[in-house]
């Protein structure tokens, strides 16, 4: 059985990833799919803990996760493809016209 | 009749309510409903006055209402002589009114019954809190009847006149009594309702001299503000715009004696307030004089009796000064003159509402050769203008002589004659201005330029022979013909059954040496012998003609051009009002718009600044955001992990 701590890195780590992807990220593919590391880090650390205290709710709460992180992924994309069709380019950066 | 005594202010109330909302139905306007009212009013004031007189018993019922203030009332004698003459008084100016305003509209009815009610409230109130609110109520009332033809700018302007000078008064009355119970507080914080006039006497003896000073000085500018008394006097003549029936009952013989009746109410308080009976003294003689020369040069027949007002509750004040020798008498004696002035003034008023109403003018230069037309309203009006002038058998003359004679003894008492020898000379000028006035408007050749005056109808005239009787018989009734003075004993010892009010102890305290002087029965006929000489004066310049009036009133008299200017008073009062007080207008507006203004616009200024500052923050860019919350969210997990 792995440790629970390698999972636990293994999460930290992915999270990581995706919160440095997150900041850098100029095209706005790749900051849903940063988006979707760091959900993802989180279901598995709900997984380990699951499986770490023998408690099956962790586990069904990450399926609702994956359930929430397909939704959010439909309307996020939708955004965007209405930013290509408007813009010609999906470059967050760009849009930038909401604030003072 | 005791359990009904509540009752005394609220019928005048319920007659309020039902003619405001239904007197437009009812024949006459409704003008019987407030009669009916006060009727009962009436009725159950002298069944309490005849149950308590006997035993001289306090009634006193109290329920509580919130917090430290209480409702209730308080009829002791003092309060019960007050109550049977103000709805006796106020019930025969209504009986008038059903005449003399008939067609005006109903509003007057309702006007004046609520009038009724607020100044049977002021007379009833146990505490300082309802009275205040009642005097506020005749307060209003008073507003809204002097402007009741508001379409007059003459009377819409006296209104707030009236309005505006007596909120002087009200307010300075006001700061007293929250001092008043600033010090109940402090010095009494046992007493279950700091305002209430019981749990006030019972702690006079707590609260420091000088405390009472300043609290009963500002009773007093309350009462001047009220009762006309010198400086705050300028509203009252300019009242007269109202209805006549309106200056009879609230100008004359109600409102305007609420002053008094405030100092006689709180007089143990003043007894142990040094200097505050000396200040009320002056201030009563002084007024009583300085009105009483206005009251010489008038040619409107209600302003006549207007500084004829003034001057006799000066009066009344002088009585209740001279309380610093003789003690709670002044009490009594004040009341007497208050209550026999109440019927000869009103009867004054109403006569010269008859005369108005034959007519229609208010100048006693176009009348003249009156009486033969109107022999009732002449021959009363000759009586109550001998009672004003104190000639024997009238009421005016045993009330006017207590007072002068407690003038004197307070004067050899303490040894300052000057209040007295004002009141004296007084005396003198009543009679003159009275006489003046009624000599100019019943003898002689009429000067009317038209019309045919005629005899009031009965509603007008029966009143008017119920007050000449009053007027006749009155004091003497009560005081004078049977067994001595019955009733400034009576009042003079409402304060006995009251607790803390013992008057050696109170006097001491003021400062004040109560004794029994002995005055030469010489010196009391001097304010007879000054009366007559007073309607001589009269007779001989506006009967005889010698000297003709003419030469004596001509502009070119400079103590003519004095007296008609009112002592100059319009450049004073706009000397006050608009130098004085647009002076400090002016400087709290700079003060206003640079300090406070001023460091509003600062606060907002750095308001602004921190706004455009921050602001630079939102770049518009997501990656910008995402960085601050991931930073955040760090730095938040960072400084939970040191905290825990």
């Amino acid at each position: 059985m792995i440790p629970v701590m390698y999972v636990l890195a293994l999460a930290m780590t992915v999270f990581a990833i995706g919160v440095f992807g997150m900041v850098s990220a100029r095209s706005g593919i790749r900051m849903m799919m940063s988006i979707e590391l760091m959900l993802n880090s989180a279901n598995i650390n709900l997984v380990a803990f699951s499986n770490y205290h023998d408690d099956i709710s962790g586990q069904v709460f990450a399926l609702f996760s994956i359930a929430l992180a397909a939704a959010e992924a439909v309307v996020g994309f939708a955004i965007l493809l209405m930013i290509f069709r408007h813009k010609g380019a999906i470059n967050v950066d760009t849009i930038n016209i909401l604030r003072w | 009749m005791q359990e009904y005594a509540v009752l005394i202010p609220l019928l005048p109330i319920f007659g309020f309510i039902l003619t405001l909302f239904l007197g437009r139905k009812l024949p006459g306007q409704g003008s019987f409903i407030p009669v009916l009212a006060i009727a009962g009013s009436t009725i159950i004031s002298v069944g309490v006055l005849l149950e308590i007189y006997p035993s001289g018993e306090v009634i006193h019922q109290s329920w509580h209402w919130f917090s430290l203030i209480n409702i209730g009332i308080l009829v002791d004698p003092l309060a019960a002589v007050m109550l049977c003459m103000v709805s006796f008084v106020s019930l025969i100016i209504h009986i008038y009114s059903m005449e003399y305003m008939k067609g005006q509209g109903e509003r007057y009815y309702a006007e004046t019954s609520l009038f009724t009610a607020g100044m049977l409230g002021v007379v009833i109130a146990d505490n300082l809190f309802l009275f205040f609110l009642s005097w506020e109520l005749v307060g209003l009332c008073s507003y809204l009847l002097i402007g009741y033809w508001y379409r007059k700018p003459s009377a819409a302007s006296a209104a707030k006149k009236a309005f505006l000078v007596t909120r002087v008064g009200d307010v300075l009355l006001l700061a007293g009594i929250f001092i008043t119970y600033a010090n109940m507080i402090k010095f009494a914080p046992d007493s279950q309702y700091p305002l209430s006039l019981l749990e006030i006497f019972r702690h006079i003896t707590d609260i420091p001299p000088l405390q009472l000073t300043l609290i009963t000085l500002l009773f007093l500018g309350g009462a001047a503000g009220k009762s006309g008394q010198f400086p705050l006097h300028i509203w009252l003549p300019d009242a007269m715009e109202g209805p006549t029936t309106v200056s009879a009952l609230i100008h004359a013989a109600t409102m305007v004696t609420a002053g008094v009746y405030l100092v006689a109410r709180t007089f143990p308080m003043f007894l142990a307030a040094p200097y505050s009976l000396v200040v009320v003294a002056y201030l009563g003689a002084f007024t009583a004089l300085i009105a009483a020369t206005m009251g010489l040069v008038m040619n409107d027949i209600k302003r006549v009796l207007a500084y004829s007002t003034i001057s006799q509750l000066g009066y009344m004040m002088l009585a209740l000064g001279s309380g610093a020798i003789i003690g709670m008498a002044a009490v009594g004696i004040a009341m007497l003159h208050l209550i026999s002035h109440a019927f000869f003034k009103a009867l004054l008023f109403l006569c010269s509402g008859s005369v108005i109403h034959a007519t229609h003018t208010n100048d006693i230069r176009l009348m003249g050769g009156l009486l033969s037309k109107m022999k009732i309203t002449g021959y009363t009006m000759l009586i109550g203008s001998l009672a004003l002038a104190g000639i024997p058998i009238t009421s005016g003359y045993y009330s006017k002589d207590a007072i002068i004679e407690a003038a004197l003894e307070y004067g050899l008492g303490s040894g300052d004659l000057l209040p007295y020898l004002m009141g004296l000379f007084t005396v003198l000028l009543t009679a003159t201005y009275i006489f003046r006035a009624w000599f100019m408007a019943f003898v002689g050749k009429s000067r009317l330029p038209k019309g045919k005056p005629h005899e009031s109808p009965w509603l007008m005239t029966v009143p008017l022979i119920i007050l000449a009787f009053c007027s006749l018989v009155f004091a003497g009734a009560v005081n004078s013909w049977f067994g001595g003075k019955i009733f400034v004993e009576y009042v003079g010892r409402t304060f006995e059954r009251i607790a803390g009010t013992d008057p050696e102890v109170l006097s001491a305290m003021g400062g004040y040496h109560l004794m029994e002087v002995h005055v030469e029965h010489s010196f009391l006929i001097l304010p007879l012998a000054f009366a007559v000489v007073g309607v001589l004066i009269a007779a001989m310049v506006y009967w005889a003609k010698k000297p003709d009036p003419e030469s004596i009133v001509s502009p070119t008299n400079p103590i003519y051009r004095l007296l008609i200017t009112k002592y100059y008073e319009l450049p004073i009062i706009d000397f006050i009002s608009m130098r004085i007080t647009m002076g400090v207008a002016i400087l709290t507006k700079v003060v206003e718009r640079i300090f406070i203004d001023g460091s509003i616009w600062l606060i907002t200024q750095t308001g602004f600044l921190l706004g455009e500052i921050l602001r630079m923050a939102q770049s518009g860019i997501v990656r910008h955001y995402a960085t601050a919350v991931a930073l955040g969210t760090g730095l938040l997990i960072i400084g939970l992990w040191g905290w825990l």
